[in-house]
Parts: C-alpha cells; sequence; structure tokens
C-alpha cells in the first residue's frame, strides 16, 4: 500500500514561518454548547432491554453503556439487562448499546411531540425507510467483537493458493521457486527426454515454454535439450524449436 | 490487525468529590469515588485498580449532586437533582434509576427506622421527596411551606420516624419543618430567631441527640438547638471554652453520623483556623472542649463495628523519636487515631505520609478504619492533595498506591525523544567543540574509544549475569537515570499538561510516570500551549521545553521553562509577561545554543522573543521580511495577516472578516510543521502526473452558522494562505451543524460534521492538485503562486459520532496515511486515507484499477478489526497525538482523555521489520538444501559425463 509514485522533492519552504497551531481562542467552548435543547419540551423515556446470549448479566452490565445519538444521552444497564435512558426530548436518535466485548446492532428510535415511540432499523442511505423492530426495545447481541485479523501464517499451500499477497511472501516464493524449478528440470527432463518419444518432448518443450513467456530472454528448453539430447539430436532440437516459437509469438 | 504488546492503557476517574469505603462487609476491598469529572467507580484499595466505573455525560447533565452509600447499594443522586440512581456496588450494576421533578437540587439522605434504612429523602427547593431505596418508587412527596421566603437547605434524620427540614430566613431566622416518615405529614412547624444566620450547610450540624449546634461566622458563639423540643437557641460564647478563632477565619464545624438510623456521635470537630482545630462534646446540653489540635492539617471521623476514631493529620509529631523528626522533612506530615469517646491518643497508629516534594498539599483524608484481630483499630488512609493524587497508605506509611488523576484532564502533550546514553552523548560531544590541536584531538578520540569498550565489556558482562538468572527476575525497570534512547527510537518521553497544572514526564514504553511537577498558582481556566524550544539533540545543552500558561479572562501568560527529561525547572529566566498574549508561534531559527525562538504577540501587536540574545535579535532583523503570522479573533469573526518589521514591530497585510452575526469561526488548522510529504503528486492511470497543491501556509477555517434551525444551519470550510490572505477555495456544507472535526495535512483537510437534513454524520474530503505541470518544483512561495489549485472533493456517510480525529505521521511520509478517529463507544478508529479519497470512482475503469482506487460507496465502514485498542476502551478521547518514530512503517500514538492509552500503529504495515515469527529456519534450510542440491547434482554431472566419455 505504499505510495508507488516517488519523485525526489525538495520543497524548500519559504521561510515564511507560518503560525504553528491556534491555541488561545477557545475552541472547545465552541462547538459543544450549539447543542440546542428546548426547556420547556416534554421529556421522554427510552426503554429496552439488552441480551447477550448464554453470558450471565452481571459479566458484562458494569463496562456496558447506552448511548443515545453518540453520547449526547447516556444510559446504564441494570443489573437485569434493561435499560431506560432518562430525559429525552421528542425526535429521532440512534440508540446503541456499547460494551468492549460484545457487539449490538444500533437501533433509531423515533419519539413523536406527544411521546409515541417507534423503534426501526438504521438505515443511514435511506434514511426514511422503515423496518419496524419491537419497542420497547429487543437488542440481542450479534456476538463477540473480533477485533483481530487471523494472523497471516505460512504454509506450502500457500504456493499454490495464493501467491503474491506482499512482498515478503513474495521473495519467499521466489527462494521455494529457485529451489524447485531447476530441480523438476534436472530430475524429471532428462528422463522426459530419454523416453525417445518424439510427441511427449514436444508435449515438454512447449510446457516449458509456458514457463518463460518473454520470447526475448533464452528459451530454456532450448538450451536444455542441446544440453541433454547431445550431438545427435541437435538437428531435431532445432526443429523443435521452430514448432514453439509461434506458440510464444502467439502470446 | 495484529495484537502486539506495545499497548499501555491507563484508566483514571479524575478529582475525587466524594468518596466512601464499602463497609458493609469487612474485608471488602472496595471504594467508592463519586469525581468532579461525572464518574462514579469503585477502586480497588489493595491495588488501587479499578473494579468497574461507570462514566456519564459531561457537563453539569452528569454531575453527581451526593453519593449516599447503604450496605450493598450506592444512592447518588445526578444533574443537579434530576436523576436519582441506585448502584450495585459489588458487580457494578444498576438497581434503579428514577427522574425526579425539576427543581434545585438542596440536600440528600437516608433515612432509618427502628435499625433499618430503608428510604432516602431529596431535599430540593420547593420540595421533599422520600423513595424507597429498594426499587427507587417514590413514597411520598410534599411541597415546602413558605418557599417565597424560606431557603431550605438541609434534610436530617435520625431514625425516629420524623425527618427534619431546615430552611433559613438570611439573617432572620431558622425555619423547621417536621414530617412524618409514613405519610409526608407535617408533624410540626415553626421558626426560631437566628439573625446571624444565612447558610446552614456551611454553619451548622446535627450533633449527640438530635441537637442542631451552629457557630457563627464571625467565630464569637455556638449556638444551639434541640431539634425535638424546639424551644429556643441557646447561646454558648466560644470564649466560655477558652477557644478563639483565627482572625478573618470562617469556622467550620464537622460531625459524624456513622449509622443514618442511629443519632450522630455527641462528638465533633470545630476548625478555629487553617491549621488548628478542636476536638468537642456536647454532653447534657453542655459543650465540652476534649482536645486541641494544632497544627493540623487535616481531620476526618472513621467507624467501625460500634467504635468510632477521629484521624489527624499533623505536619509533624511530638511523639516520634527525635531521629525521625531530624530525618522527616517538612513535608511528612503525619497521621494518629484518637479515641472520639476519650480524646485519648490510640497507640501504635502513627502513619507517616509521604508527601512528593513537586506536588500539592494534603487537601481531603479519608480513614479506613477496621478492628484488628486484638480488637483494636487498625487503619488506612487515603489523602487526596490539590494537584489531585490520591494516595493510599498504610501503617506505619507504606504507600499501597499513588493514583494521578491529574492525568484525567491532559490538555495537550509532547513527545520528545530520549537522550542518548552517556558514553554515545561523549563521542557526540567529541564533534561539537571547537578543534584544539591535534595531539589533544588524538587523546580525546583514544579516551572516547576507550569508554565505548570499557562500555561495551560491561554489557556482555551484564548479559551473561542475566543470562544465567531466571528470566522473571530479569528486571527492566526504567529509571530517569538508565533512559536513553533506542535503536529506532520508538521510546520517547511522553510531556503531558494537565489541567490542574501538574506537569508529568510519561516513558512511552512502560507508561510509568518518571517526574512529575506541579505548577501553583495556575488560574483554574488557564490556557496552555507546550512548546519544545529544543531537542535532545543538541548535547551538551539540555533539552528545553516551554509551557505558555495564559489566563483565558485577562490574556496575561507565564512562562514555565524545563528540561523534558527530568523535569527540573530550567536556569533560564523566562521573561516577565506584563501584557496579555495574543499569539504564540515557534520559528525554525535557532540562537546559537540551538534553542528555537518563540515568538510572543501582545495586545499592542508588539513582538517580544524568547530567548533575545543579540544573535537572536539580529537574526530576527535579517529575516524579518518574511516572517508572518496571523491572528484570529473569534468574537469578531476576524482574521488578519501581519508581517514582522525589523524594529520587531507587526504591520497588518491582510483582514478577512466572517460576520459574527451570521457565522462564527470554530477553528482553525494549519499543517503541521514536522510533517513531510514524500510524494509531490500522484501517478495516474495513464502514468502522467498530477501533482499535489503543498503550500505549507495553507489554513483551513472552519465556521458555523449561528442560526442552528435544521433547515437553515450551515458549516464552512474556508482555505486560506496564512502569508497572503488569499482565500484559495471556500465549501458551504448547507443543512449541516457542528462539532466540526477536522484534520488538514499534505494536499488535503477531511472534516466531519453532522447532517440535520439526513441525521447523520458524514465525512468530506477536499484535496487540492496543482494539475500535471508544477510551477515551481524547487521552492514553494505563497507570494508567488498564480494559478489557482484544482479542488476535488466527495463526502461520505459516517455511521457514528466521533470524539476526535488525528492523522498518522511518519518520519519521512511514505508509509500510507491512516485517521484516527475517536469514537464515543471508546474505540480508536485507524481508517485509511484511501476510502477518503475524492478520486474514488462512481464507475470502475480500467485507470482507475491501474490507480488502486477503491469504487465510491456512500458509507463508510466501521470494522472492529480497524480499532487499534481492540476491547481496551477510551472513555471521553480529548485529543489524539501522533509522532514519528525512527522506523518509517511506524507511528506512535497516544490519545488522551479521560483515560490514556499508548500504542503503535503501522499504516503500511511492517513492511521494514522483519516480523517476530519470521520463519529463520524456512529461509536457511531453503538455502542449505540449495547447496547441497548443487553439490549433489555437480556430482552427479561428473558420473554422467564421465559415464558418456566411457560409451
Amino acid at each position: 500500500m505504499l505510495q508507488r509514485e516517488r519523485i525526489p522533492l525538495q520543497l524548500i519552504f519559504l521561510q515564511a514561518a507560518l503560525v504553528v497551531a491556534w491555541c488561545f481562542t477557545d475552541v472547545e467552548t465552541g462547538p459543544g454548547a450549539g447543542v440546542s435543547t428546548q426547556p420547556n419540551g416534554d421529556r421522554f423515556k427510552i426503554e429496552g432491554r439488552a441480551i447477550v446470549p448464554g453470558i450471565k448479566t452481571q459479566d458484562w452490565v458494569s463496562t456496558a453503556r447506552v448511548l443515545v445519538e453518540g453520547e449526547e444521552y447516556v444510559g446504564f444497564l441494570r443489573t437485569d439487562g434493561s435499560f431506560a435512558v432518562n430525559d429525552v426530548p421528542s425526535g429521532s436518535y440512534v440508540v446503541e448499546v456499547v460494551t468492549p466485548t460484545y457487539r449490538f446492532e444500533p437501533v433509531r428510535v423515533d419519539i413523536t411531540t406527544k411521546g409515541k415511540m417507534r423503534a426501526r432499523l438504521v438505515n443511514y442511505i435511506k434514511t426514511s425507510e422503515v423496518i419496524r423492530q419491537p419497542y420497547p426495545l429487543q437488542i440481542r447481541a450479534s456476538g463477540p467483537h473480533s477485533y483481530f485479523m487471523k494472523r497471516e501464517t505460512w504454509g506450502w499451500t500457500d504456493f499454490l493458493m495464493n501467491p503474491m499477497k506482499d512482498v515478503y511472501s513474495t521473495k519467499k516464493m521466489m527462494l521455494v521457486m529457485m529451489m524447485v524449478l531447476p530441480l523438476l528440470i534436472i530430475v524429471l527432463l532428462p528422463k522426459v527426454v530419454n523416453t525417445n518419444d518424439p510427441e511427449m518432448r514436444k508435449e515438454m518443450e512447449q510446457s516449458m515454454n509456458m514457463l518463460n513467456p518473454n520470447p526475448e530472454l533464452p528459451d530454456v528448453s532450448e538450451l536444455m535439450t542441446k544440453l541433454f539430447s547431445g550431438s545427435k539430436g541437435s538437428s531435431k532440437a532445432g526443429s523443435s524449436s521452430k514448432g514453439t516459437r509461434p506458440a510464444a509469438k502467439r502470446r | 490487525m495484529i495484537a502486539d504488546l506495545f499497548i499501555l492503557r491507563q484508566q483514571y476517574v479524575g478529582k475525587v468529590r466524594f468518596s466512601h469505603f464499602d463497609t458493609h462487609v469487612q474485608s471488602s476491598k472496595k471504594v467508592l469515588v463519586a469525581t468532579e469529572r461525572n464518574v462514579f467507580a469503585a477502586l480497588n484499595t489493595r491495588t488501587g485498580e479499578l473494579f468497574w466505573r461507570h462514566v456519564d455525560k459531561t457537563g453539569s447533565e452528569g454531575n453527581i449532586d451526593a453519593l449516599l452509600q447503604h450496605g450493598q447499594d450506592a444512592v447518588l443522586v445526578v444533574g443537579n437533582g434530576r436523576l436519582l440512581r441506585s448502584w450495585e456496588i459489588n458487580v457494578g450494576g444498576l438497581n434503579w434509576e428514577v427522574v425526579l421533578d425539576s427543581g434545585s437540587f438542596q440536600s440528600a439522605c437516608l433515612v432509618g427506622q427502628q435499625d433499618m434504612v430503608k428510604h432516602v429523602a431529596v431535599l430540593k427547593k420547593t420540595a421533599i421527596s422520600v423513595h424507597y431505596l429498594s426499587n427507587g418508587h417514590q413514597k411520598w412527596i410534599e411541597n415546602l411551606p413558605e418557599t417565597e421566603t424560606v431557603d431550605y437547605q438541609a434534610v436530617y434524620s435520625d431514625g425516629n420516624g420524623e425527618v427534619y427540614v431546615l430552611g433559613v430566613v438570611p439573617h432572620s431566622h431558622i425555619a423547621i419543618v417536621v414530617y412524618s416518615m409514613e405519610d409526608g405529614e407535617i408533624i410540626k412547624q415553626m421558626s426560631v430567631e437566628a439573625p446571624w444566620l444565612y447558610n446552614i450547610q456551611a454553619s451548622c450540624v446535627v450533633v449527640g441527640q438530635g441537637m442542631l449546634t451552629c457557630v457563627d461566622s464571625a467565630g464569637v458563639s455556638f449556638y444551639m438547638l434541640d431539634l425535638h423540643l424546639q424551644l429556643q437557641m441557646t447561646q454558648v460564647p466560644l470564649q466560655s471554652l477558652a477557644l478563639e478563632v483565627d482572625p478573618g477565619f470562617h469556622p467550620v464545624l464537622l460531625s459524624h453520623q456513622p449509622n443514618p438510623a442511629r443519632q450522630p456521635l455527641s462528638e465533633f470537630f470545630l476548625q478555629l483556623g487553617p491549621d488548628h482545630y478542636q476536638l468537642l462534646q456536647l454532653n447534657n446540653g453542655q459543650i465540652a472542649a476534649m482536645r486541641d489540635f494544632k497544627p493540623a492539617l487535616l481531620v476526618s471521623f472513621a467507624t467501625t463495628g460500634e467504635k468510632t476514631v477521629a484521624a489527624v493529620m499533623s505536619p509533624k509529631n511530638k511523639t516520634v523519636s527525635k531521629c525521625e523528626i531530624e530525618r522527616s522533612l517538612p513535608s511528612r506530615p503525619v497521621v494518629n487515631l484518637f479515641s472520639a469517646e476519650t480524646g485519648r491518643r490510640l497507640l501504635d497508629t502513627t502513619l507517616i505520609v509521604n508527601m512528593d516534594p513537586n506536588g500539592g498539599k494534603p487537601e481531603k483524608l479519608y480513614v479506613q478504619a477496621f478492628l484488628k484481630k486484638d480488637d483494636s483499630v487498625g487503619y488506612r488512609a487515603m489523602v487526596q492533595t490539590e494537584d489531585h493524587t490520591l494516595t493510599f497508605i498504610q501503617q506505619p506509611g507504606r504507600v499501597m498506591w499513588t493514583r494521578e488523576e491529574a492525568l484525567s484532564d491532559v490538555v495537550t502533550m509532547e513527545m520528545v525523544d530520549l537522550p542518548l546514553t552517556g558514553t554515545q552523548a561523549e563521542l557526540e560531544g567529541e564533534f561539537g567543540k571547537k578543534a584544539d590541536g591535534l595531539m589533544s584531538m588524538v587523546m580525546k578520540r583514544l579516551s572516547s574509544q576507550l569508554i565505548l569498550l570499557q562500555a561495551w565489556i560491561g554489557h556482555l558482562w551484564k548479559l551473561f549475569y542475566d543470562a544465567r538468572k531466571p528470566r522473571s527476575q530479569v528486571k527492566n525497570d526504567v529509571t530517569i537515570e538508565n533512559l536513553s534512547r533506542d535503536e529506532f527510537n520508538l521510546q520517547k518521553m511522553m510531556v503531558m499538561v494537565t489541567a490542574s497544572g501538574k506537569l508529568f514526564g510519561i516513558d512511552s514504553k512502560t507508561g510509568g510516570i518518571l517526574w512529575r511537577h506541579y505548577l501553583h498558582n495556575v488560574p483554574p481556566n488557564a490556557a496552555f500551549k507546550l512548546m519544545v524550544q529544543r531537542t535532545t539533540a543538541h548535547f551538551p545543552h539540555p533539552p528545553q521545553c516551554t509551557l505558555l500558561i495564559k489566563d483565558k479572562d485577562t490574556g496575561l501568560g507565564t512562562l514555565h521553562v524545563f528540561n523534558p527529561i527530568f523535569g527540573k525547572k530550567s536556569h533560564v529566566t523566562p521573561p516577565a509577561l506584563p501584557q496579555p498574549i495574543l499569539q504564540s508561534l515557534m520559528l525554525p531559527l535557532m540562537d546559537q545554543d540551538y534553542a528555537k525562538v518563540l515568538l510572543l504577540v501582545d495586545d499592542q501587536y508588539k513582538v517580544s522573543a524568547f530567548p533575545s540574545t543579540k544573535n537572536v535579535l539580529q537574526q530576527l532583523q535579517e529575516m524579518a521580511a518574511s516572517i508572518f503570522f496571523y491572528l484570529v479573533d473569534s468574537s469578531q469573526g476576524r482574521l488578519s495577516g501581519y508581517r514582522l518589521r525589523t524594529d520587531l514591530s507587526t504591520e497588518q497585510i491582510w483582514e478577512v472578516i466572517i460576520p459574527p452575526e451570521v457565522q462564527k469561526i470554530v477553528s482553525v488548522k494549519g499543517k503541521r510543521p514536522n510533517e513531510h510529504v514524500h510524494s509531490q503528486g500522484r501517478v495516474m492511470g495513464d502514468r502522467s502526473v498530477l501533482y499535489k497543491y503543498l503550500n505549507p501556509n495553507l489554513l483551513a477555517v472552519v465556521t458555523e452558522s449561528t442560526d442552528l434551525h435544521q433547515e437553515r444551519s450551515f458549516i464552512g470550510i474556508l482555505l486560506i494562505d496564512g502569508v497572503t490572505g488569499r482565500i484559495i477555495h471556500e465549501a458551504i456544507q448547507r443543512k449541516a451543524r457542528g462539532p466540526v472535526h477536522v484534520v488538514h495535512s499534505e494536499n488535503w483537510v477531511v472534516y466531519e460534521y453532522w447532517s440535520t437534513k439526513s441525521r447523520r454524520n458524514e465525512f468530506s474530503v477536499i484535496e487540492l492538485y496543482e494539475g500535471m505541470e508544477l510551477y515551481n518544483s524547487t521552492v514553494f512561495s505563497s507570494l508567488d503562486r498564480p494559478h489557482a489549485p484544482q479542488v476535488l472533493q466527495q463526502s461520505y456517510i459516517f455511521p457514528s459520532s466521533i470524539s476526535t480525529m488525528e492523522a498518522t505521521l511518519t518520519e519521512k511520509g511514505i508509509t500510507s496515511r491512516h485517521l484516527l478517529i475517536g469514537l464515543p463507544s471508546g474505540g480508536i478508529l485507524s481508517l485509511p486515507k484511501m476510502f477518503l479519497d475524492p478520486r474514488r470512482p462512481e464507475i470502475v475503469s480500467e485507470q482507475s484499477r491501474e490507480e488502486n482506487l477503491i469504487p465510491y460507496a456512500p458509507e463508510l465502514l466501521i470494522r472492529t478489526e480497524w480499532f487499534i485498542n481492540y476491547n481496551q476502551t477510551v472513555s471521553r478521547v480529548r485529543g489524539i497525538y501522533t509522532a514519528p518514530s525512527g522506523l518509517e512503517s511506524t507511528c506512535l500514538v497516544v490519545a488522551y482523555g479521560l483515560d490514556i492509552y499508548q500504542t503503535r500503529v503501522y499504516p503500511s504495515k511492517q513492511f521494514d521489520v522483519l516480523k517476530d515469527d519470521y520463519d529463520y529456519m524456512l529461509i536457511s534450510s531453503v538455502l542449505f538444501a540449495l547447496f547441497f542440491a548443487t553439490m549433489i547434482s555437480k556430482r552427479l554431472a561428473e558420473v554422467k559425463l564421465l559415464n558418456r566419455a566411457w560409451r
């Protein structure tokens, strides 16, 4: 994921020493005060229950919180897993149960000015879509959070299944190719050639060409056949290489 | 993401407001604390760690007004009497929560009957309500009589089925209303003359058998009133007890009610002066002096079983042996226990409090008393000091734990490279000094080489020595003496500035606090700015940090100059700042001692430099024409740019007015000065280069509309060149409101806002490009840039609100960038910048695939695998600090807020480090196999050739 372009560059900044940060104008006091609340409006209560299947509530409730629209309203879980967020004015809110260990899906709760409640699935893209959820909320944990990716273990199968995953495994693969290929060539090829079956040999040479697709590079099969078939097969080797060339050009 | 061992989390609670030891079980290890940062937590008294912690909303709505404890339940009044909560303290779950009627909170108490505590009474300005402890249901609520004139302030009950509400008509009389516990009927109501009284809670307590005891603020007399009889106040002059209040001191009374169903003790403390206490006893309506404590810093009552003791902290103790006194420093107070009934000192109860000389004075004393096997009273003490430190001490003075709660409110921080080791520094120093003759140079070189050799042998010996010991015994404690930089500069010193004015030096590897320094007389609403003037790179000059402390009201500032490695105040005397400071800036200029120059602009637009040596002033005069700075006045919506003149006065060169009636400036972000950009452009799919617009002087100005109506509110973002004042780009996001979080780096600005139309959080990214050609590729000058940059922008939906945002930073900027986003749920998300790229195509083409662009999707996903803190959630993240390390792949991250979390991130994975599970075996076996294979095949070939030759 490195940036691929590496244009050497020297940005000699104009010595216009520009100011580093803006420290003394009250950043903190600005935005927080912007939340408007109607002091006279009715306040309502969002109720529900969070369930982690198979886990006792006292094992996780002390780390859990109910967040309504970020941290605008906060509720806590009772020892039986139920919760109530008090003092919420009418509006539409995303209610979320957060714990470090379990994952809960958020729910959108709409409260009318009269205090009628409705729960629905959160859909940030189609915000007006309504898929009803039960109210009082029943939020069931969908399992533990997965914080870790499986470590990239490296086995022999990776050569075949998943080459060039990253720089590191590519290097490894090249090393192994270096080791395995010559062995194959050294051990297998002479035997194939020695069968003296011309069909077989042709096939073999073709497959060798596949491995070496670049036509500019010296043809391995050619070299090999020259080497192993010795003087008697020199003319044949020539003909066979003629046969393979078009195959290479086609690519 | 792969778990690593370099993560550190420290959880804090804040300055303690209320604290109770869990006493319902004899062997309990819990202490409950409710803090000024709206946190309610249980601490382990053995280790100081948290059992559980509940973080409420910030601000007044989560403010904890009262903490009452009974058995397994703790009752909290929250949000100025808005909510009443009961917690189960063993598991830390909520028992119940009820909403109380509106009205400002005055007081609360537990109410018992026949030795059983079943109710809690809450007194508001106009009403009193009584709730069941078991489920929070209201038993009864009654409006208080005559609320227009009477200011009701206290509620009291002693288990006889009556609730007393005490109110006062200032400087006239006390009003007492007695309610029946059963149905809330008023049993009695009367008023007693008390023209000297205006605040009951400050000057009255209930002592003994319902005797309301007050002391007037002038400190002349006691006034006593029997709540059961309520006849008249009896006046007892203090002089008749031979007591005298220090002039100008408001006397304070302290009583103790161990069980809410019983009457309070008849013994109580009277504080006569800042260090003068008197233990008194009420006996048959008569007050008798029992014991005088002077000097005494703090006093406290504690009860265990049937015994109640008084703990007194005094600056030093006369009864300990003489050599003890000689050794004890003036900052070593001593706690002693005294029997509350008799006032006698209990034997073997001395506890020495070792105070940190760099800390503050003790402020509160909490005592946990317990019965020993021989029925004598033992105790542990929790001392809170004015620098928000909690220290838990066991007899005879062993500190069991210390919590630096000041760290719950870190305002700003810096990371400073650690110094080289002594030997390395010696070597470096050789090059720094001026040459003085060939011979001495050679000798110096030889001696430093010898020192190196010696150090190496010492190191080898230590390795050998440690190898024989079991691994667990090998200690790797980092102390201030053996601090040194590691190979890749991964270990650094974190200098943290807290709102209380305490500075900390924390080792980033172990999280241990290496130094602390409490700055006295820091104004409570101070703003801080920390700057590193000299790094550790300039041996033998010590590193130097400067902290600018500014009072937000007056604008007056002070400078604190210190060594960031040892925390010691520097011998350099900072200049006094008589004028309010508007702006401070660090210049890249250095004086002859390699300290960077700090410029301070005062409200007369005069500039002063620190350090202000001749050398610096000369350099400044030379450079003045190219030094520009800007000022922001958010109240008037004014952004103005200034240029320095040679005589250190300033001249305004540009001004941008943003009408404050329509929109207000909420933040101005420049780029980080230590940021490196590696690539000047992006290679496109067709192999052409799109050059980035890398203006180091660019400012991102965020504005919010003053109209908060959801149809009309908007946020604006202005990109302004800080030197010329030229507006490079302007974007308005309609139907959006803050809080806006901005990150400005390289050629991009990312900001997050709340879309009022769709009720969701949205991210937007702006990227600036010069185009396919670069105007001047060697130097960037704001004054000579004729072409406006191309601006690309794209927006995304983000499925959560965020608390803070920062971008990763690496040594050379080769590594791809990630955004670190603090979420309210406590996670810190590491979002690749790749996802926030305005060139993400809607339709995938061959070229975009070539460029590795991700197709556009409206919603950004939060994947828990991207959380850099896993399940170690961090509450109320206020800021994220990123620093480069010596490794290009690695960025050091510190998140601070209520907690402190430190880790390393690898945005492009660890491409320059071998993994710790690197398969050395495989690689070497392959090599060996290859080697042998060549040997064998060579041999085989030889044999074959030979055979062929024979044929």
